[in-house]
């Protein structure tokens, strides 16, 4: 059975001010489908570098990148944008919910992103089933002002699976929030892998990684299988 | 096609939310750009009126465009050949000029030579034999006729000449002329023994100013007949000048006594579409000895003469609206600049929910092309205003501000000014949008 997702010696070197600075070298990765994986790591070890890459946010610079066994690793920007409209979902720490539209005009703005149109009755329909996932159908027509974290997180996340992603792909997602509403967010996201969605959490805290079937840590570039130490350094 | 349409109705809608999310900046857009935008509106508003004046009034003067005219001598053989040959045609008119006076008989007119009345003017020839010639205001010289010791020229009365243009057919096709006052002449009943005319308005002027009887004076007429006067018209003509049908006329003028000494002689108009009577003149006249290339008709290109005339004009006024409309652009650059600096993570977040970078570009121009839009429809709607109520306030001062019509031009060039300013002012902000890293900021 092919995987979801597969790395295979990806490496990324970013080009900063200073000198060149290796983030991956040779990170091998693979996700089935409906299966959780979280990341951990030291800050700044590339966690999130690895989730753009993956997101295909951004290219690697060596390596190979295929879903369901094709190879997208130079895929054009074109094609990389109708791939991360049909394949992937996004949660970020920051929510990044866009103030002047209310909740349910934040989950539709991915639904109208030029990837296939749905007409307006369609997209209602959709946006307030991604709402009623979270538990936050009757906040549609709030702007985010007036949501509270934890509620603008699950309206984010509404926004990340209004697509029926294959893959949610959540840079630490309960880092704004405290851990109570943190709890309700991943339980919320752990629940998108019901349904056959791959999960990928980017996390700091250990009783979130241990939620998902696996934890790697990421160390010198490369993932490794982790165990709960309690001494990940945030 | 779904795809594109797709594409096009999301950048629609997010570019409508982007300007109803900002007000205060898509204002202060539309108002940097609106003086650029109404100056074009206006610079082709009054264009378009003064072309339209210019050509109603050389159309008074010259006929409508395409007419074919043709001016041919006044005597007895052209006026016969062309009359029967036009007759029962609607698409051809033949007009022979010769001078009336209508009052007392064997006076001098008050304004000889039918010279406009406040022009008055003619006298004797001072030229080589000056003696024997007498020349009227418009320059046209005659031999005096002295009768035994009576004085050449006659003493002055109560009688207005004018210049008398015979009509086979209704010539206002060719001629638009304006209606004033009762009723144009009835080329369908018989013809009367009293002469019906229609005047225009110098010819109203001076039976205004002057109590003259009605008897009208004709060169050639076995006797004066008595004309009524049921019209007045507003021809375009300084002249006092007066229409009639011919065969109104030649019940007192034999045709073989006009012998076309007097006025410019004969003109022919014809319809564009009415070549076959154009080459039946050409061979009957021709038959009759007129040299072939003495018969030259012409086609009138008023509408192209005006655009000559206006293209300039037109031009270094579009170059100033121009100018000005460049400003505009610049304050929608400007705006257009600053908002998407605040939009990166708008810009990022849409490129990672699949956004692609041309639509994202696509959405930038849509918002500036909808402001361009929306400060053209308000350009175009003052105009229109601005022109009502001009055409109300003035339109009884001067003729051409009657009635006055927003040309469909303006607002064509309104929109387009509207749409290229958007163009050019959202350009720049749509190629910075499209190009916004996801990776960078949606770590940041």
């Amino acid at each position: 059975m092919t995987a979801l997702l597969e790395l295979h010696g990806v490496t990324k070197t970013l080009k900063g001010q200073k000198a060149p600075r290796t983030i991956l070298d040779g990170t091998d990765l693979t996700v089935d489908g409906g299966e959780s994986v979280a990341i951990v790591g030291r800050s700044g070890s590339g966690k999130s570098t690895l989730l753009s890459l993956i997101g295909l946010f951004d290219r690697p610079d060596g390596g190979q990148y295929l879903l369901d066994g094709r190879d997208i690793t130079r895929l054009p920007e074109r094609k990389a944008a109708a791939l991360r409209s049909a394949e992937f979902g996004f949660v970020f720490q920051r929510f990044f919910l866009l103030k002047h539209l209310t909740a349910a005009q934040n989950v539709a703005m991915a639904l109208v992103n030029g990837q296939g149109w749905l007409p307006r009755r369609k997209r209602k329909a959709r946006t307030m089933a991604a709402l009623d996932r979270v538990g936050i159908a009757h906040l549609a027509k709030h702007r985010p002002a007036r949501l509270s974290g934890g509620e603008q997180q699950r309206v984010a996340i509404a926004r990340a699976l209004v697509r029926e992603p294959r893959l949610l792909l959540a840079d630490e997602p309960t880092g704004a929030l405290d851990t109570e509403t943190g709890n309700l967010v991943i339980e919320v996201l752990h629940a998108a892998t019901d349904r056959g969605c791959g999960l990928i959490l980017v996390t700091h805290d250990w009783d979130h990684a241990n939620k998902m079937q696996r934890v790697l840590r990421l160390s010198d570039g490369k993932l490794q299988p982790a165990t709960d130490t309690r001494s990940v350094p945030r | 096609m779904i795809r594109l349409s797709g594409r096009f109705r999301s950048a629609l809608i997010i570019g409508g939310q982007g300007i109803r999310a900002r007000k205060t900046r898509t204002l202060l857009s539309m108002v940097s750009l609106f003086l650029g935008v109404m100056a074009v509106v206006v610079v082709q508003v009054g264009a378009e009126t003064a072309k339209n004046a210019r050509l109603a009034d050389l159309e008074l003067h010259m006929g409508k465009d395409g007419t074919r005219q043709t001016y041919l001598p006044g005597n007895a053989d052209t006026i016969q050949i062309s009359q029967d040959t036009l007759k029962g045609r609607k698409d051809a008119v033949a007009v022979s000029t010769t001078q009336a006076i209508i009052g007392e008989p064997g006076v001098n007119p008050v304004n000889p030579g039918a010279a406009p009345f406040d022009q008055p003017g003619g006298g004797q020839y001072a030229g080589p034999g000056g003696g024997d010639m007498y020349c009227d205001p418009r320059g046209y010289c005659q031999p005096m006729k002295a009768a035994g010791d009576a004085p050449a020229v006659p003493v002055p009365g109560k009688a207005i000449e004018l210049s008398l243009n015979a009509l086979t057919g209704d010539i206002r096709q060719f001629r638009p002329f304006r209606p004033v006052s009762g009723q144009w002449l009835d080329f369908t009943s018989e013809p009367s023994l009293s002469p019906r005319i229609v005047i225009n308005l110098e010819a109203a002027k001076g039976f205004t100013r002057h109590q003259v009887p009605a008897e009208m004076r004709v060169e050639g007429a076995t006797a004066n007949p008595t004309p009524r006067i049921i019209g007045v018209i507003d021809d375009g003509n300084p002249q006092p000048t007066a229409y009639t049908r011919a065969d109104e006329l030649q019940n007192w003028v034999p045709r073989a006594s006009n012998n076309g000494d007097y006025g410019p002689g004969l003109q022919l108009m014809l319809a564009p579409t009415a070549s076959d009577v154009e080459q039946l003149l050409r061979i009957r006249l021709t038959a009759s000895g007129i040299p072939a290339e003495q018969i030259h008709f012409e086609t009138i290109q008023a509408r192209k003469d005006i655009a000559k005339e206006l293209a300039l004009i037109r031009w270094i006024f579009l170059g100033m609206a121009g100018l000005v409309l460049l400003i505009g652009v610049a304050g929608i650059l400007n705006v257009g600049l600053a908002t998407v600096g605040e939009r990166v993570e708008e810009f990022a977040l849409r490129r990672a929910v699949g956004t692609s970078r041309s639509l994202l570009a696509g959405i930038v121009l849509a918002e500036t092309l909808l402001t361009g839009l929306l400060t053209a429809a308000a350009a175009i709607g003052l105009s229109a205003l601005g022109l009502t109520a001009i055409s109300a306030l003035f339109g009884d001062r001067e003729q051409f501000l009657q009635d006055l019509v927003f040309p469909w031009q303006a607002g064509a060039a309104g929109v387009i000014a509207g749409l290229v300013a958007g163009l050019l002012g959202g350009l720049i902000p749509a190629i910075r949008a499209a190009r916004i890293p996801i990776a960078t900021v949606m770590r940041a």
